[in-house]
């Protein structure tokens, strides 16, 4: 139904095709890199979406996923010391975060909303402090340092047209996802978890498979991530890490998947702008996510949406059930 | 004073200083419902505001009553102007505390510098006392004091109240408390204040204890006072108590013997708790 209203694949087409011709137009180095750095952050606020928009889910401990697959791509490229085995080094990340993704979910789905967040934060802390305390395996606080990657990525362009692909390949992956009788049931878990459960849904496996697949894909994201920046340290598995993916979703819009996309873009750029203006940046990012919390809690993706659907149809009675899908959202 | 009993008594010291801390979150996450992620802030606050009156004016009870006022303040105005519209929607409580958790802590930043503050012991409460002939630290003994008392008084005010009747019965049907002519709503608004001032109080509390503070700690104790109540039982003061003295027991003996591990062992506890009795260890079903 929305597809119909509001088809945006045209929009999406002429920004990829936009983002193609880019590094042919510009050769600032500087652009190119901070727009590699947006494409892997962007995978890792869609798989944030995935729980957060899809499901309905409140994670704190997002960063352990990222950081797993930061920390995988690290310790296997410095260890094996052949950095074309990066495809085992992302492929044992995946393994990893699925199975993290499964003891971490069967633990904390125990208890729901706000406990789950809770516990889910904590899980992250005890990943914070393993990366630390055990140094022989992580490097501990200074972490992994100059990480071999393959030759393939050291040059700029090549590595930008890959991020591209990489993000449009989990782009349509997970909209596959979101659209598939699996995502439509996350959705209804999202709306309403209990009438979903007495329909005879398992939702504990439901909200498990969306634990694990956002999981793996923020492991890819963050082994990416290994790979761009060369050296990994245990700021990948911060809170810090979390609060990121947060803001990226909830700023760009929840439950839109481009949002996360379209947040990463605004806070990866706005950090830089800002931070060299202002010490405490990240308190401008504080205010604006609180304004949207409280004002557009659809984020900047999903009130254009609106606004579009609203203007060419009037505040009919789609416009009164998207209202009211916002609001059970946030 | 055999090790054993040094190590227990410093527990106790550290569970009376993880209950100040956990008491209010209890107050207003385990009787209203409200998830408060910016506790932590609020709490780190309050340390700051003490800090700097006890600064300001050589006193420490002057400090810790102006932390607590300060925590009073926020707590009010923020349940005011941003948690109101969120009461029955837990996602947007979390989202929205979150970020008031961000820029409490960046205005922190603002005011005080990102850096690390020395924060001295009252005169009157520095030095030891002999304990069955060993050294004990008095401020250690005063912690366990303050956390009795403010057991204690929320105890009481909680079930020989009749202001405590209302909250419970507040919490169990607003509806009706409200259909007896008792606005609910106000009364919730000063059991979020209370429990706020409650956080900034331990904040000026736990400075002199550690010695210093910086901004991070809040975020650290919010966790820690989070496992307390998940471990004891949400809404339950007594049970938040006991699971404040557990922990803090455990990680004084963790912390002297494996101490690679002692911070892990908090979640492990949790995590356990979570397994067998998800419901906490004092806990009502749910």
């Amino acid at each position: 139904m929305r597809k119909r209203l509001w088809n945006n694949n045209w929009l999406i087409g002429l920004l990829l095709a936009a983002l193609v011709v880019l590094p042919f137009v510009s050769n600032s180095k500087f652009l190119l890199s901070m727009l590699i750095s947006v494409f892997i952050m962007a995978v890792y606020g869609m798989s944030y979406d995935l729980l957060l928009g899809y499901t309905g889910i409140v994670s704190f401990g997002h960063a352990i996923f990222f950081g797993a697959g930061a920390y995988s791509v690290g310790i296997l490229l410095t260890r094996m010391e052949d950095p074309s085995l990066l495809w085992a080094a992302l492929l044992i990340a995946v393994v990893i975060a699925a199975l993290v993704g499964l003891v971490i979910g069967l633990l904390s789905l125990r208890v729901k909303d706000v406990y789950f967040s809770m516990i889910t934060l904590a899980f992250a802390e005890l990943f914070f402090i393993f990366a630390e305390k055990f140094s022989d395996f992580t490097g501990g606080t200074d972490g992994i340092t100059y990480i071999r990657v393959p030759a393939f990525f050291n040059d700029r362009l090549n590595f930008y047209f890959a991020a591209l692909a990489f993000l449009v390949l989990i782009y349509l992956f997970l909209r596959r996802v979101v659209n598939s009788p699996l995502g439509r049931t996350l959705q209804a878990i999202r709306e309403n978890e209990q009438r979903v459960e007495s329909l005879g849904y398992n939702v504990l496996a439901y909200k498990l498979v969306s634990i694990i697949l956002s999981g793996v894909v923020a492991a890819l994201a963050g082994g990416m991530w290994a790979v761009l920046q060369k050296y990994v340290n245990t700021s990948v598995l911060g809170l810090d890490q979390t609060i990121n993916a947060l803001l990226m979703t909830i700023i760009g819009g929840v439950g839109t998947l481009l949002g996360a996309v379209l947040g990463a873009g605004v806070i990866t750029f706005a950090q830089e702008w800002l931070s060299s203006i202002f010490d405490r940046w990240f308190m401008i990012f504080g205010v604006l996510y609180i304004v949207i919390v409280m004002f557009f809690p659809r984020g900047i993706i999903g009130t254009i949406r609106d606004q579009l659907q609203s203007g060419k149809r009037g505040a009919g009675r789609d416009g009164a059930s998207q209202d009211q899908r916002g609001q059970s959202v946030l | 004073m055999s090790l054993t009993l040094n190590l227990l008594l410093n527990g106790v010291a550290l569970g009376a200083l993880i209950f100040l801390i956990a008491v209010g979150l209890s107050l207003i996450f385990g009787l209203m419902g409200v998830m408060n992620f910016a506790h932590g802030a609020i709490f780190i606050w309050g340390a700051y505001v003490g800090w700097a009156v006890f600064g300001a004016t050589g006193s420490f009870w002057l400090g810790a009553l102006a932390g607590t006022v300060a925590g009073l303040i926020i707590g009010f105005l923020m349940e005011r102007f941003f948690i109101r519209p969120f009461y029955s929607n837990h996602i947007g409580q979390i989202l929205l505390t979150l970020g008031l958790m961000i820029v409490l802590i960046e205005a922190l930043k603002l005011l005080f510098g990102p850096n690390i503050l020395g924060f001295d012991k009252p005169e009157s409460l520095t030095g030891v006392i002999t304990v069955l002939d060993d050294p004990f630290p008095i401020y250690r003994l005063f912690l366990i004091g303050i956390g009795l008392l403010v057991l204690l008084c929320t105890h009481y005010l909680l079930t020989r109240t009749k202001t405590g009747m209302i909250i419970r019965a507040g919490v169990q049907d607003p509806e009706m408390v409200q259909a007896l002519g008792i606005n609910v709503r106000r009364v919730f608004s000063w059991v979020f204040a209370a429990g706020a001032a409650l956080a900034a109080f331990g904040g000026v509390m736990s400075g002199p204890s550690f010695g210093s503070i910086h901004p991070e700690l809040g975020m650290l104790n919010q966790l820690n006072a989070f496992i307390v109540i998940v471990i004891g039982g949400i809404g339950n003061h007594v049970g938040a108590a006991l699971g404040a003295l557990l922990v803090g027991i455990m990680q004084t003996f963790m912390g002297y013997y494996v101490p690679d591990v002692a911070l892990a062992v908090n979640v492990a506890l949790m995590a356990l708790v979570l397994i067998v009795r998800p419901q906490g260890i004092f806990g009502a079903r749910r």
